[in-house]
């Protein structure tokens, strides 16, 4: 059974169609990356997936339960965990409080105390490499560190879901490598289905994702395996602008791929 | 792993000061009268505290939770005073009233709450008292606009020397009984998954609510806790020991503003400011009474001026950056 079922969702606001008629389908473990231009719906359709927004049309299920309506807060106790394209930490409290709070709120909710949480803080803290910042109140983090500070705190909620929005947005390289092997390291460690989503076609995801979808205008354009989705002519023309020389963005794309490879 | 026991240090000073304002009061012979006011700011204080400190919402209204506990102790002992069988009972019978009463205005500012942020919510409390006492008093229930007198039907129900004893010593000792009940939750909220919840709630709502948190339902507890507290306050400090309740007296936004400078002067959202608040402003209000009367308030505005323009986070705030580094630092919160 899919862990997450998308039927035809559509986001309005106004006369702006943000998502438009989006079906989808997460098998739990599986990781996707879900790629597509500045607005094109991205974030939107994560608010839809964990109950920000509800969707004028379609359905939302999630194992098995119907959750289309159901408020943010009930949502996350089922196992969906988010990071935010612009980090929102709790500013005033510590990393540690921070963190915490996704342990003592998460899927975990009904069976941990205070102690235990601020214990399963500790051992995300340490995963994301924050033990330094652990007391640190986390409005003061840089945006790099609030990230990670982010990511610790959504796994801490020991999600099946983690949606990571533009996890990597804004890093220099050398961060962004850090990332891709820490993300490498949630999936093999945490054995939880993982969505990721960027705004360029990085060799993060293609590195990453066993499958990419690739959004345009709210709609989604192609869902398919990560070769083929970077590689098809109508992804390389959102992205262009333009019909390109195909063969051209291809050798470009997998170079990025190898590198990441090594 | 070092263990984090939940650490409850920082209700030592606060338990200390309470003792020895106790004890001072109980000891020496006319403290009595002074100490009991100054529990009662500091109880007030440390109720209305656990509602801003931990929800950030400044409820201008909260009189209305002391004038409902006063009117749930005046309504149990004037219809109930006639069964004499139940004795002593009525106090209990009042003192539940005065809860259920302010459940109810709880239950209704949360509601507004929900919906209302700022200001809004601080004249739609205010709305609240103001509309509360003209319906007794235009709708004539509760005895309207002449009140509740009843402290002849106490003394017939329990006898002269029983409700002597009650409104002299009992009614101000459970004052403080309240007020140390006030510090114990607000710190026993802070450490809990109630205190964690609405730091988050505090500071970014809809993430917090992405986390899972059910925002409305621990501002509910903390309103609820809040309410209750001023309610008992309410219940003891003015329904049994004064005997008599008029709309005109109870439902007073004065009383909110001296639980807000109370807050204020000790420190706002912090364990000891409420303590500290109410001792400066209830002894400087005692003393400047005896003094200048009259000319309290004309003294005592720029004062409190003072501290708020030289420590903006209040006494406690500015103790708490003397201590930092120290092992004292632990028991101030
Ligand atoms: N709360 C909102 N109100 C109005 N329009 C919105 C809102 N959120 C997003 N949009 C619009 O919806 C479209 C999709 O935005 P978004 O989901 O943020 O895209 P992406 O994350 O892919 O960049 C954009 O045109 C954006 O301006
Ligand atoms: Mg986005």
């Amino acid at each position: 059974m899919a862990l997450l079922k998308l039927e035809n969702v559509t986001k309005r606001f106004g006369g702006l169609v943000a998502v438009d008629k989006v079906s989808l389908e997460i098998q739990p473990g599986e990781f996707i990356g879900i790629v597509g231009p500045n607005g094109s719906g991205k974030t939107t359709l994560f608010n839809v997936i964990n109950g920000v927004y509800r969707p004028e049309e379609g359905k939302v299920i999630f194992d098995g339960k119907d959750i289309t309506r159901m408020p943010a807060f009930k949502r996350t106790p089922l196992g969906l965990g988010r990071t935010f394209q612009i980090p929102r930490p709790f500013g005033s409290a510590s990393v540690r409080e921070n963190v915490a709070i996704g342990a003592m709120f998460g899927t975990l909710a009904d069976k941990v105390t205070v102690d235990n949480a601020l214990e399963i803080a500790d051992r995300y803290i340490n995963m994301v490499g924050l033990e330094a910042y652990r007391d640190k109140a986390a409005g003061t983090l840089t945006p790099v560190e609030k990230k990670l500070m982010e990511i610790a705190r959504a796994l801490a909620m020991r999600p099946k879901l983690l949606l990571m929005d533009e996890a990597m947005a804004g890093m220099n390289p050398k961060d962004i490598d850090g990332m891709v092997k820490f993300i490498k390291r949630i999936k093999e460690e945490e054995k939880i289905a993982i969505v990721s989503m960027v705004e360029h076609i990085m060799r993060a995801v293609a590195g990453l994702a066993e499958r990419v979808v690739v959004m345009n205008q709210g709609a989604k354009l192609v869902d398919a395996k990560t070769e083929e989705a970077l590689t098809d002519p109508r992804v390389v023309e959102v992205y262009l602008g333009h019909p390109a020389d195909e063969s051209k963005w291809r050798s470009d794309v997998w170079k990025e791929v190898r590198n990441k490879d090594e | 792993m070092k263990k984090t026991l939940p650490k409850y240090y920082p209700l030592i000073p606060v338990f200390a000061a309470y003792l020895i304002m106790f004890l001072v009061g109980f000891s020496i012979p006319g403290m009595w009268q002074m100490v009991a006011l100054l529990a009662f700011y500091c109880a007030l204080g440390q109720s209305w505290n656990i509602f801003m400190g931990m929800t950030g919402y400044v409820d201008f209204g909260y009189v209305t939770f002391i004038a409902l506990g006063t009117y749930g102790m005046s309504l149990g002992i004037t219809y109930l005073s006639q069964y004499e069988w139940l004795g002593i009972g009525i106090i209990v019978i009042g003192f539940i009233l005065a809860l259920f009463l302010a459940s109810l205005s709880a239950l209704l500012e949360a509601f507004i709450a929900l919906r209302l942020r700022g200001a809004y919510f601080a004249i739609a409390c205010i709305g609240i008292n103001e509309g509360l006492r003209y319906l007794i008093e235009g709708a004539k229930f509760w005895g309207g606009s002449e009140g509740l007198i009843f402290f002849g039907a106490l003394v017939q129900a329990l006898g002269r020397e029983t409700v002597n004893q009650l409104t002299t010593f009992w009614a101000d000792f459970s004052v403080f009984i309240i007020a140390a009940l006030a510090a114990f939750l607000n710190m026993h909220y802070m450490r809990s998954k109630i205190g964690y919840a609405l730091t988050a709630v505090r500071e970014d709502e809809d993430a917090a609510k992405v986390m899972g948190i059910n925002a409305n339902k621990y501002k509910t507890i903390a309103f609820l806790t809040s309410g209750w507290l001023g309610a008992a306050v309410g219940a003891m400090a003015w329904g049994l020991k004064l005997g008599y309740v008029y709309p005109g007296d109870v439902f007073v936004i004065h009383y909110t503003v001296e639980c807000i400078v109370v807050v204020l002067l000790g420190g706002a959202g912090t364990l000891l400011g409420p303590v500290i608040g109410g001792l400066i402003y209830g002894l400087s209000k005692y003393w400047l009474a005896v003094i200048m009367p009259g000319f309290q308030l004309l003294i005592f505005a720029p004062i409190i001026i003072i501290i708020i323009v030289v420590a903006p986070e209040g006494v406690v705030g500015l103790l708490k950056s003397k201590l930092k580094g120290t092992k004292l630092e632990m028991f101030i919160e």
